[in-house]
């Protein structure tokens, strides 16, 4: 399936991208929020997100809040480089809140199968 | 998906190249950024959050690409940044850490470097499927023998503790179908028309052609000397006069086929040095254990979860949280009071290894680590603890979980079932008239009969279903993701089965019967409801007439 990848970092977008793509998926990146704003308007297909936490101006959460105001419900798994956040896991709407890590490929793998099993 | 793990392997390392190419421009300008940042606050603020995002982002890439140390000194600098009350040495602080960053990376820049800390990686990659490779117990099994009345009882009694039969008549099929597919095991007949002692003849030049040694067990009309004999020269592991009780060479044929104990051990390193836990893990591996390895304390606990260990080895010497430490953290959590800890130090001072001990630390092994003694003193502790877990947990008689640990276990399937709509159904089983079987046979037969049901329980219901012994003859069953018709089926199939075995007392034999019955989880909530609801429906099953499965829906609608 197609899955938005938001990362500011375009190194570390195109590992999330490689990790999803070896899953059998097909990811397109956006490096910041309104970029992701405008690949969601072109490609009706996307379904699901996988963002980054950390991003200047707009910060993952931020961009989740943003599309939900739109109207926007699909699944959204955001990535961080520190130990997930208590707080941000209860974050309503989101799928699951994943630290980056070598085993990044298994973490994913389960949170999309788990964003589409409810 | 026919390009997968491969692929993923060379876009990754690309990634990593293209990493280590980038990564000198970028921590030139951090580090003229940071120079620049300490000019004035008005340059901090403007900057902090660009060398916020750095460090950040360079922590999390450096993970995600297998760059441990990379990530941690990006983590320490981070942390340093953002800390509310920044330390007095902050400038000489950054200076190092940026050193040290460009000495990591002029490692990383060398093929050895590079390769090294890819080895590691691969090997933490490799360590997680493992153990998800176990062995069936069910097992597959030739018969030959060319007696048609010792073969009929002999092939119920296997097929119904879930064993694959085959039977064949004369030697020669025989002979050719171990060519083609080699059993667990053979059960063979000595005498066959064409020659006194044909049987173990074949199984000998069955051993000769193949060089391995069939496990076999030989039945004999006679228990005469030259037939024993040809027996053991065959290297036959067990020999039976007939008539042989089915039941005793059942257990025969659980004993050889049973693998010595086949779950390796399990090892959590702790190091923060790369090279060293690869180095650990290597020795341990070379001994057959499953090591997973960590490199980084704050990743300790979780491992610890998923990987649940037999025991944990820690460097005592870490940045961010030091071996004691994290001994201590661990300590503190119920679960793993009993995980042995070894402790690897280059520590020779003996108050210093004191003070961990107290900390719960097991022992304490000093580098330069000695490989037989590494491996000696942490297979000693793992296997020592497991032997108390199992003693904890289980029913010595049967192996089967005992009544608490069961209860453990039911209450965990069912929290996790709540949260992902999982159906689970419950299965008690009482023995009929057990209290007659002991009284009339004896404790020994009752025994027997215990071991037999919970050794059926155990061949034929999965690995993932939950099977405890309740207390005397009472067994409880979970089964995951069925509904209650299907449990009810299945728990019939055994019943069946179950009635036809024959227990030997003496000279006496006897059968035995089981009731059962059934309970579903969601319609039953909880454990406690659950086990009820299936006591309700075991008891209509009893006054029923007994030798009969209910399930607590059926005892619903019979009115009574």
């Amino acid at each position: 399936m197609r899955i938005l990848v938001v990362d500011d970092d375009s190194l570390a977008g195109e590992i999330t991208a490689a990790y999803l793509e070896a899953l059998g998926h097909e990811p397109v990146i956006a490096l910041d929020a309104m970029e992701a704003a405008s690949q969601l308007d072109t490609l009706s297909d996307i379904a699901l997100i996988v963002s980054d936490m950390h991003m200047p101006l707009i910060n993952g959460l931020a961009l989740l809040e943003m599309l939900r105001e739109q109207g926007i419900t699909l699944p959204f798994i955001l990535l961080t480089g520190d130990e997930p956040p208590t707080n941000a896991t209860q974050q309503p709407g989101l799928t699951a809140c994943l630290q980056k890590s070598a085993d990044l490929d298994v973490t994913l793998a389960h949170a999309i199968e788990q964003a589409f099993k409810a | 998906m026919s390009v997968p793990a491969q692929s993923l392997h060379e876009k990754l390392n690309q990634l990593r190249q293209r990493f280590i190419t980038q990564l000198p421009i970028r921590l030139e300008q951090t580090a003229e950024q940071w120079q620049a940042s300490r000019a004035s606050g008005e340059a901090e603020a403007r900057l902090a959050p660009d060398l916020h995002r750095f460090f950040h982002s360079l922590k999390g890439t450096g993970r995600s690409l297998g760059f441990e140390r990379l990530a941690l000194l990006a983590e320490q600098a981070e942390d340093a940044l953002t800390d509310a009350c920044p330390r007095a040495d902050l400038d000489d602080f950054m200076v190092a850490l940026l050193r040290q960053l460009n000495d990591e990376l002029a490692y990383l820049q060398t093929d050895q470097g590079q390769q090294k800390s890819l080895a590691a990686l691969n090997s933490v990659e490799f360590t997680q499927h493992p153990e998800q490779v176990r062995s069936r117990r069910q097992r597959l099994i030739y018969l030959c023998d060319d007696e048609p009345e010792h073969v009929s009882p002999l092939m119920h009694h296997l097929r119904c503790f879930g064993h694959d039969v085959v039977h064949f008549a004369d030697t020669d099929t025989f002979f050719n179908a171990v060519l083609t597919r080699r059993p667990d095991a053979v059960i063979m007949d000595v005498q066959f028309p064409h020659g006194q002692t044909a049987g173990t003849e074949t199984l000998t030049s069955l051993n000769r052609l193949t060089g391995q040694e069939l496990p076999s067990i030989v039945l004999s009309g006679h228990g005469d000397f030259h037939s024993r004999l040809s027996a053991v020269r065959a290297g036959c592991n067990g020999y039976f006069t007939k008539p042989v009780k089915p039941l005793d060479l059942m257990l025969a044929i659980d004993e050889l086929t049973a693998p010595v104990d086949d779950e390796p051990l399990r090892v959590l390193i702790v190091d923060d040095e790369y090279e060293v836990a690869e180095y650990h893990a290597l020795m341990l591996e070379e001994a057959g254990m499953i090591v997973h390895q960590v490199h980084h304390p704050n990743d300790a606990l979780s491992a610890l979860e998923r990987f649940s260990p037999d025991l944990l080895l820690v460097d005592v010497y870490m940045p961010v949280c030091s071996g004691t430490e994290l001994a201590n953290i661990i300590r503190q959590q119920p679960e793993h009071v009993g995980l042995p800890i070894i402790y690897l130090s280059s520590e020779t001072d003996s108050q210093k290894q004191i003070s961990a001990m107290a900390a719960g630390v097991e022992a304490f092994i000093t580098k330069p680590v000695v490989p037989d003694e590494l491996v000696s003193a942490v297979r000693l502790r793992a296997e020592r603890l497991r032997l108390l877990r199992s003693l904890m947990t289980r029913d010595s008689m049967t192996g089967l979980y005992n009544h608490s640990t069961t209860t453990d276990l039911i209450n965990k399937a069912l929290a996790q079932a709540h949260r992902s709509d999982g159906r689970h159904a419950m299965a008690m089983i009482d023995i009929d008239h057990f209290k007659t079987v002991n009284d009339t046979y004896g404790h020994l037969a009752g025994d027997q009969v215990i071991i037999t049901l919970s050794r059926l329980l155990k061949t034929r219901l999965r690995l993932s279903d939950t099977i405890g012994r309740y207390g005397g003859e009472e067994f409880v069953v979970l089964l995951r993701d069925v509904s209650a018709e299907q449990a009810a089926k299945l728990i019939d199939g055994l019943r069946q089965d179950f009635e036809l075995v024959d227990f030997h007392a003496g000279d006496l034999s006897f059968r035995c019967t089981f009731s059962a019955g059934i309970s579903d989880f969601p319609n039953y909530p909880t454990t406690q409801s659950l086990r009820l609801a299936a006591d309700q429906a075991l008891y209509r099953a009893k006054h029923q007439g007994r030798n009969r499965v209910v399930s607590s829906t059926e005892a619903d609608n019979d009115g009574e």
